[in-house]
């Protein structure tokens, strides 16, 4: 049974699976950050936001000095599913972390929304 | 089973359940971070008076009581922030805990109840103070519980027959509160002596009257004395009609009714937020944002914040945040902080609930300490609200991921726009009074982008609903400057995504007729606080322009005055004139009569991939300026016509699969990217303030993902 839980990401509660939502990819287990099964690019951020003055600093565009993109992908379609605007070198964020088991259980007792 | 709070490990030496600073004359930290109390025994003696039924046609009748009293202070007050919506009106219980509260700023009214609390507590026994039928009692102190000096409380217990049955309160923002910079807002502030003047639940007024020597006293400390004491006396009226009204529902139903029903309300949102809590999947969620100013100097700070969801229960933990600085006002307080999560949470995450302070009974708050989040006594406070909002913004991003499976996926989006350049005007208007605070634009803010579709423009104010950029008239007739252009216009300034993030309020205003003292304050110069959600990009950054010495009054005169927009003069440069970019922080500076100033607060964060946005909605924003060809091609990958602007499906088809392939070609496994990026550091001089890298808590943290501390 696969359980949609954001725009991209689905779980395979049978196998315990992070899966693409998109094209149905296994990404790694669902007990490790999804992140872990995508691919990932960093990216200077003024390739996306590019400066609106020509300020060398105080441009409306980010500072790449300050802040990069890590970019992480579907490695089997290539979408996006999800971002990070951090400075350079720090540690990634594991931002859903769902209780597996529990998760288990709720679909098990038919109460899932 | 180990639970899932247990698997989080919090620092030893640091407080987390409770301030970093402790008592202190006026204030007792310890009230603050009390939940609801326990129903006092009229409170208890009422609880269950009222059926189901009448319970919820009296908490519509007391909602219609701060509603109405919402009204009467904005048509009382002529302070252009209270006019704008910047302001709450509330019931508490005779114990002082929130009970109804209006539209509004939400989180003014969690704050209130620090000034009842400390009353009741140790003044209301006090024969040199004491607590009586008619008594007015103000409060703006940081540390008593207010959010900034700035932001004042006005609280009358209400009295039936010598029995207090509720308390009527009302919170806003002032123009002035006596700051070294006009407007409070010091951005050079190294302690709280140079914010103004700070009073903790100090009794105004008597017998229903405030007390001439203490409107004098205030009134002498501001820039702004006549605003100042029409506004305090529209606060005090405001009260007073609360008072009346509740005092009506006291006669009908009888005193242990109110207040029973009053605290019953409370318990009734406890229990509506723990059963809402239970339909959502639980987990360990994280959210983490960088601020890039400590206020008069540039550097990293950082704001990590992790949810724990279990049950009907919740625990927000602000942990592995920056160390108090001491060198500038961005510093903000444990109860601001979990005040402000009103912000998110009942706007969006218990949409539909009773808002009370019952819908954080089922909520744990630990905030670290000392920080930048939760700061020591003395170091200045007036800018905490960056700290405060950079947690909401994070918690806003946690919620909608805890949301999207769940029965409550319409709540889901990026959050408002919160990229603050907030500019504090001063001098004489048109009228010929002196004024002094803060445009309205930030109550444009634009907000993040939605499951299904795209942010509205200019929805309202970060911190409330229900709010307003005011007509740009009363404007000019109330500041002392004139708005010379207002639009939506920010040319590729916002989030790209599936769905687009919406547009701040942007406004051009000019120093007019009188020369003008304008400093201003804000965060996200470089970076940004206006995240985009599952792979949408951010909300760019928002530094200041002010544009010096120009021709925009040659050019009014003339009647040739171009049209002015973000782009038009942040990238064209239509104007002739000195332009200066520059940091939000800036001192106060005296501009000429003709100073054009650009401002905004940034815009909302797209949600989605780029390569899903409809190549319709993609000229649709062309079409009315939101992006430039540039990122129709380069952004979104989309094919058209030059001359029709029709779109060429096959060939954006193409761009996108190629764009996805080239994806799939550039991105590195984990293993193989990891390494590289965290052998990455930022330069040494932007570190300054943040604490050890990467981790301000953990030295040598380094691990690939942060919060993992076993």
């Amino acid at each position: 049974m696969r359980v949609r839980i954001t725009e991209y990401l689905d779980i395979d509660l049978e196998r315990e699976l992070w899966c693409c939502n998109r094209c149905g990819g296994d990404l790694i287990s669902a007990r490790e950050p999804y992140k872990r099964g995508c691919l990932l690019y960093e990216r200077n951020p003024r390739e996306i936001h590019q400066p609106i003055s020509d300020h060398p600093v105080f441009n409306y565009s980010f500072d790449p000095d300050w802040v990069r993109i890590i970019e992480f992908y579907c490695p089997h379609c290539g979408v996006m599913m999800e971002n990070e605007y951090l400075p350079p070198g720090h540690p990634l964020t594991n931002d859903i972390q769902p209780d597996i088991d529990a998760l288990k259980r709720k679909h098990a007792n038919g109460d899932a929304s | 089973m180990t639970s899932l709070r247990d698997q989080i490990k919090l620092h030893e030496g640091l407080v987390y359940d409770r301030h970093a600073y402790g008592k202190g004359p006026g204030w007792d930290p310890e009230l603050i971070v009390e939940k609801a109390a326990k129903p006092s025994p009229i409170e208890a003696a009422g609880y269950d008076l009222l059926s189901d039924v009448e319970l919820e046609i009296f908490y519509h009748k007391m909602l219609t009581i701060v509603e109405e009293a919402r009204e009467v202070w904005q048509n009382l007050s002529i302070s252009d922030i209270i006019l704008a919506g910047d302001m709450s009106t509330a019931i508490f219980t005779p114990s002082g805990d929130l009970a109804v509260a209006s539209t509004g700023i939400h989180f003014h009214a969690l704050l209130n109840y620090a000034q009842s609390k400390f009353i009741l507590k140790y003044y209301r026994d006090d024969p040199t103070v004491g607590l009586n039928e008619g008594d007015i009692f103000f409060f703006n102190n940081p540390l008593a519980g207010s959010t900034h000096a700035p932001d004042m409380f006005t609280a009358m217990p209400v009295f039936h027959e010598g029995e207090l049955v509720a308390w009527a309160e009302v919170g806003g923002h002032q123009g002035d509160c006596g700051s070294v910079s006009p407007g409070g807002f010091n951005p050079y502030a190294t302690s709280r002596f140079e914010e103004g003047f700070h009073m903790a639940g100090v009794k105004i007024g008597e017998k229903f009257r405030i007390r001439k020597d203490m409107l004098d006293y205030l009134c002498g400390s501001v820039r702004n004395p006549f605003v100042f004491a029409v506004e305090l006396r529209s606060r005090v009226a405001t009260c007073l009609r609360m008072r009346d009204r509740i005092l009506r529902e006291v006669e009908r139903r009888g005193p242990a009714a109110v207040s029973g029903g009053l605290r019953r309300l409370i318990d009734r949102s406890s229990e509506l937020a723990s059963e809402r809590l239970e339909q959502i999947n639980d987990g360990i969620y994280r959210s983490i944002l960088f601020n890039d100013t400590i206020g008069a100097e540039k550097g990293l700070v950082r704001i990590p914040v992790t949810v724990i969801k279990e049950g009907g229960e919740m625990t927000i933990l602000v942990q592995g945040v920056s160390p108090p600085n001491g060198k500038g006002p961005v510093h903000a307080t444990w109860h601001l902080v979990r005040a402000s999560q009103a912000v998110y949470l009942f706007a969006y995450f218990f949409r539909g609930l009773m808002p009370n302070v019952g819908l954080f009974e089922p909520l744990t708050f630990l905030i670290e300490g000392p920080s930048v989040a939760n700061s020591p006594e003395d170091v200045a406070h007036t800018e905490g609200t960056i700290i405060s909002a950079a947690v909401v913004q994070c918690f806003h991003i946690i919620g909608s991921k805890m949301l999207f499976d769940s029965p409550f996926r319409e709540n889901v989006s990026a959050p408002f726009s919160r990229n603050m350049v907030a500019l504090v005007f001063y001098g004489s208007n048109l009228f010929g009074y002196r004024a002094t605070g803060l445009t309205s634009t930030g109550n444009g803010a634009g907000q993040g982008a939605r499951f299904d579709g795209d942010g509205e423009h200019s929805t309202g104010f970060y911190w409330a609903s229900m709010t307003d950029a005011g007509e740009v008239e009363e404007f000019d007739a109330r500041y002392p400057f004139t708005i010379i252009a207002r639009g939506l216009l920010g040319t590729d300034y916002h989030g790209f995504g599936m769905y687009r993030g919406g547009s701040a309020l942007i406004e051009v205003s000019m120093a007019y007729p009188n020369p003008v003292v304008m400093t201003s304050w804000g965060t996200s110069d470089v970076i940004s606080h206006n995240p985009g959600l599952f792979g949408g990009y951010w909300g760019p950054p928002n530094p200041r322009l002010t544009i010096t010495k120009n021709d925009a009054l040659k050019l009014m005169a003339e009647g040739t005055l171009p049209e002015l927009t973000h782009h038009s003069l942040a990238a064209e440069q239509r104007l002739d004139g000195e332009y200066a970019f520059e940091s939000s922080s800036v001192n106060p500076k005296e501009f000429e009569v003709g100073d054009v100033f650009l401002c905004d607060t940034g815009s909302g964060g797209g949600y989605g991939d780029v390569l899903e946005r409809d190549p319709e909605s993609v000229m649709t924003d062309l079409r009315e300026g939101m992006i430039s060809a540039d990122v129709v091609g380069r952004v979104y990958k989309v094919a058209w016509d030059e001359e029709t602007l029709a779109v060429d499906y096959a060939a954006t088809e193409a761009l996108r699969s190629e764009e996805r392939r080239a994806r799939i070609a550039r991105g590195k496994r984990f293993d193989d990217f990891i390494g590289g990026w965290l052998a990455q550091k930022p330069k040494e001089h932007l570190l300054t303030y943040y604490g050890d890298w990467p981790d301000p808590r953990v030295p040598g943290y380094d691990k690939p993902f942060w919060g993992e501390h076993d």
